[in-house]
C-alpha cells in the first residue's frame, strides 16, 4: 500500500511495535531473565531428535514456568551446532523450502517457476495438508470498496491485533495465487474446482459492496488438500524441484553476522545432510499443536482439548527462534472445529446443545468455531452435541445454514449400516433414537441429565422466551417427537494459527526489528494474519488460502534476490 | 482378523517414551544380562543383545526404525500382510503411508499403545 515505502525510516507499525514489545525473543528472554540464576534440568524440544538437546543455554530458566507451573519453555535452548565433520553430505540450491504442506509446496513450485534451484526438505514421508477450502478474492468481480471492507472485517475478526498489510496482501494478490495453486495442482493430477462465489453465501456483498471470489476446492472427503498438495508437488518436481522426504531439519546454519545460510537435515539413516541456500530458507513447518511446551505456553486454553494433526512439533518455531525471530505474544489465535461428526452445513444452526454430560450451556447462536471456548475443561474436552427432533426439517427451515433430511443423515450415522459417501468414516458421529435416554446412552451423555435439560428446554420453548441463555425466540424449537437426533461433535485443535514476526516479504524480523537475511516463515509459521481468540470464519477456507497466497508470493520473492 | 494380544507390562505406571529413553540409557550403560532394560524386553528373551537394537551409543535416543526393519523386513510388506485388518490397515494410512515408525505404537520396554485411537475412536487395534 501507499504508506508502506513512507515508514521505512519511522517507527515500526503498531502490530509489529506490539510484538517486539510483547514477544519472545532470545534477545527478549535473554534480557528479561538476566541476574537469573542457572538451572538445569531443560528438555529437549520435543519434536525433535535427542541430538538437538545438547544445552548451551539455561539461564533464567526459572522465569519460563507458567504460574501454575504446567508451562515450560523446553524449546528454549539453542543447541550446539552440528559439526562440519557430521555432514555426511552437502547439496547447494539457490532455494531451500522446509516443510510440504499448503504453502511450502506452492512456495518451492513459485520460486521454480521463477527460475531458481530449489529443494524441499519435508519430515513426512509424502506432502501434507488438511481441509478441502482454500479461498481468495476475485477482484475483477469486486469492488474496490467491498475488498476494504473485507479487510476491515478480517481486522475486526482479529480484534484488532493483525498486521493490516499482510491483511491486504491476502486480499490483493489471493485471487491470482489460489487460481495459480487450482491449475498447477490440476497439471499433477488433483481432483480440485474453483467453487467461485456462490459458497461464500454470507460475504457476497459486504458493507453493500459487491464481492467475488476464487473458492479452490479439493474434495470431496476423504480426497483433502492432503491429496491436491501431493498433486502440486509431482508439478514442482516436473518444474525441477527436488523433494527430500523423511528428512526432518534439525538446524538452520548461520553466518556470524545472523545470516542464514542453510538448514541441516537429519534422513532415516541417521545422518546429517547440509542444505546451503544462495537465496534463501524458507520455512514452512506448520503450527505446533503437538509440542506440549509450547502450546502450554502460548496457548493454554487448548491444554485438555485434542488435536487434529500428528507431528506439528513447532520444528519451524524452534528454528526461527534460535536464529533470532519473534514469536507473537501469549495467547495464540486457535481454530477448533468439528465439521465431521455431522452435515458442515448444520454445525452453526441454533438446535439445544448440551455439554459431554448433557446439560445446556450456552446460547446456542454461538458459533461452533467459539464453542471450544465452553468445552476447554478436563471433563468437556471439547465435546458436546445439538440435539433435535422428527420435525426439525419444517421447524428450523428458516434457520440460516443447510438442513441434511433424515435420509442425509444417515451417511455421518456410524450405527447405519449403509455405504458413506463424501464423510471420514471414522469420525461420522450422528445418531437416531426413538427416546432421549437411548440418545443420551448413544451420544455417550448421562441419560438422566439430558431428560432433565430437554424437559427444562422444552419449557423455555412452551414459554416462547430463554430466560435461561436469551436465545431469540425464533430460534426456540422443542424435542418432543420421535425419532430424536443427536450429534456428537467434538471441537479439537485444528490449527494453532499465531506465529512469528515477519515482514510483508514474509521476512522473519529479529527482537531489534530487523529483518534476518536469508529467513522466511510462512504457512502457520507466519505471524500478523491473525489475532483474535479464534480463527475467524468470515471468508470459507481463509486458511489455506492465505497459506497458498503467502507461499506463491514469498517463492516468487526469494527467487528474485 | 488375527491380533496378537498384549502382554501386561510390569511398568506400565511409567510413561512409554520416558520408559525408552531411561532404558535406552540403561542399556547403554549397563549392558550385563539382567539389567532392567533388557529383563523387560522379548528381544532380549530371544537372545538379541542391548546394541543390537540401540547401537553403542549413550545418548537416550530411541532405536532408529531402520533397525526395526534390518531384521523384521520392508514396512511395505508388512503392510501387504495386514491390508486385511479392519476396519483399516494400521501400517498403510493416509498420515503416514507405509512408512510410519514403528516406535510410535509399538514399545518394547513399556506397553505399546494405539496411535490411531485418540483420533479415531473405532479404531479399537490391539497393538503386540
Amino acid at each position: 500500500m501507499s504508506q508502506e515505502h513512507l515508514q521505512e525510516d519511522m517507527e515500526p507499525d503498531p502490530y509489529t511495535k506490539r510484538v517486539l514489545e510483547d514477544g519472545l525473543s532470545r534477545r527478549s528472554f535473554l534480557s528479561r531473565a538476566a541476574g537469573g540464576a542457572a538451572a538445569a534440568g531443560l528438555f529437549g524440544m520435543s519434536g525433535l531428535p535427542a541430538s538437538a538437546a545438547g544445552t548451551t543455554e539455561t539461564r533464567g530458566s526459572e522465569f519460563a514456568t507458567s504460574s501454575d507451573g504446567g508451562a515450560t519453555l523446553s524449546f528454549l535452548p539453542k543447541p550446539k551446532p552440528i559439526r562440519d565433520r557430521e555432514i555426511a553430505e552437502r547439496l547447494t540450491f539457490d532455494v531451500v523450502v522446509v516443510g510440504a504442506g499448503a504453502s511450502g509446496v506452492p512456495a518451492a513450485l513459485a520460486a521454480a517457476e521463477g527460475g531458481a534451484k530449489v529443494a524441499v526438505v519435508q519430515k513426512a514421508p509424502f506432502a501434507l495438508s488438511q481441509g478441502n477450502t482454500g479461498s481468495g478474492v476475485d477482484l475483477a468481480t469486486s469492488e474496490k470498496a467491498g475488498v476494504e471492507a473485507l479487510v476491515a472485517r478480517l481486522i475486526a475478526d482479529s480484534n484488532h491485533r493483525c498486521n493490516p498489510k499482510l491483511i491486504r496482501q491476502w486480499a490483493y494478490h489471493s485471487g491470482e495465487a489460489v487460481r495459480w495453486v487450482i491449475d498447477r495442482a490440476r497439471k499433477g493430477g488433483a481432483t480440485v474446482v474453483d467453487q467461485g462465489s456462490p459458497v461464500q453465501r454470507a460475504i457476497l456483498k459486504v458493507n453493500g459492496y459487491p464481492m467475488g471470489y476464487v473458492t479452490s476446492f479439493f474434495g470431496p472427503k476423504p480426497y483433502t488438500t492432503g491429496d491436491g498438495m501431493r498433486a502440486l508437488a509431482k508439478t514442482a518436481e516436473q518444474a525441477g524441484v527436488r523433494f527430500f522426504y523423511n528428512m526432518p531439519a534439525v538446524q538452520l546454519v548461520q553466518a556470524r553476522s545472523g545470516e542464514v545460510l542453510g538448514v541441516i537435515a537429519r534422513g532415516t539413516d541417521g545422518k546429517y545432510r547440509k542444505f546451503l541456500a544462495k537465496k534463501g530458507v524458507i520455512l514452512a513447518t506448520g503450527d505446533y499443536q503437538n509440542n506440549k511446551a509450547m502450546s502450554d505456553y502460548f496457548v493454554p486454553d487448548v491444554k485438555h482439548l485434542g488435536r487434529k494433526q500428528l507431528d506439528k512439533t513447532g520444528d519451524g518455531f524452534a528454528l526461527a527462534y534460535w536464529a533470532g525471530g519473534v514469536f507473537e505474544p501469549i495467547g495464540h489465535t486457535k481454530m477448533l472445529h468439528d465439521f465431521d461428526a455431522g452435515p458442515a452445513s448444520m454445525c452453526d444452526m441454533p438446535f439445544l446443545s448440551v455439554d459431554r454430560k448433557g446439560r445446556r450451556f450456552v446460547n446456542e447462536t454461538v458459533e461452533m468455531s467459539l464453542l471450544n471456548n465452553y468445552l476447554r475443561d478436563a471433563e468437556n474436552a471439547g465435546h458436546y452435541s445439538q440435539i433435535f427432533d422428527a420435525n426439525y426439517m419444517t421447524q428450523a427451515a428458516a434457520w440460516p445454514g443447510k438442513l441434511v433430511p433424515p435420509e442425509g443423515l444417515k451417511n455421518y450415522m456410524p450405527d447405519d449400516p449403509g455405504p458413506k459417501k463424501g464423510v471420514f468414516e471414522s469420525q461420522v458421529n450422528t445418531h437416531v433414537a426413538d427416546t432421549i435416554e437411548e440418545l443420551a446412552r448413544k451420544l455417550e451423555a448421562d441419560p438422566a441429565t439430558l431428560v432433565a435439560t430437554v424437559r427444562r428446554y422444552n419449557e423455555v420453548v412452551a414459554s416462547g422466551k430463554d430466560s435461561d441463555f436469551g436465545k431469540p425466540a425464533d430460534r426456540l424449537i422443542p424435542v418432543v417427537k420421535a425419532p430424536f437426533y443427536g450429534i456428537h461433535r467434538r471441537v479439537r485443535v485444528s490449527a494453532i494459527c499465531s506465529g512469528m514476526l515477519v515482514d510483508e516479504n514474509h521476512q522473519a524480523l529479529n527482537g531489534d526489528g530487523k529483518p534476518i537475511k536469508g529467513l522466511f516463515l510462512i504457512g502457520n509459521l507466519g505471524g500478523g494474519f491473525y489475532g483474535g481468540v479464534d480463527y475467524p470464519l468470515t471468508v470459507f477456507g481463509l486458511s489455506l488460502g492465505r497459506c497458498y497466497t503467502f507461499g506463491y508470493l514469498t517463492g516468487q520473492h526469494v527467487a528474485r534476490l | 482378523m488375527k491380533i496378537l494380544t498384549t502382554r501386561k507390562s510390569p511398568i506400565r505406571w511409567l510413561v512409554p517414551l520416558a520408559t525408552v529413553a531411561l532404558c535406552a540409557s540403561l542399556g547403554a550403560a549397563a549392558p550385563a544380562p539382567g539389567a532392567q532394560g533388557a529383563r523387560m524386553s522379548k528381544h532380549a528373551e530371544r537372545g538379541v543383545t542391548c546394541a543390537q537394537c540401540h547401537g553403542k551409543s549413550t545418548k537416550k535416543d530411541g532405536v532408529p526404525m531402520r533397525r526395526c526393519t534390518g531384521c523384521h523386513g520392508d514396512t511395505k510388506d508388512l503392510a501387504a500382510r495386514t491390508a486385511a485388518v479392519k476396519p483399516t490397515n494400521p501400517h498403510e494410512n493416509r498420515h503416514f503411508g507405509t512408512e510410519a515408525d514403528c516406535n510410535r505404537c509399538h514399545h518394547e520396554h513399556a506397553k505399546s499403545e494405539n496411535l490411531c485411537l485418540p483420533c479415531h475412536q473405532r479404531f479399537g487395534f490391539k497393538v503386540p
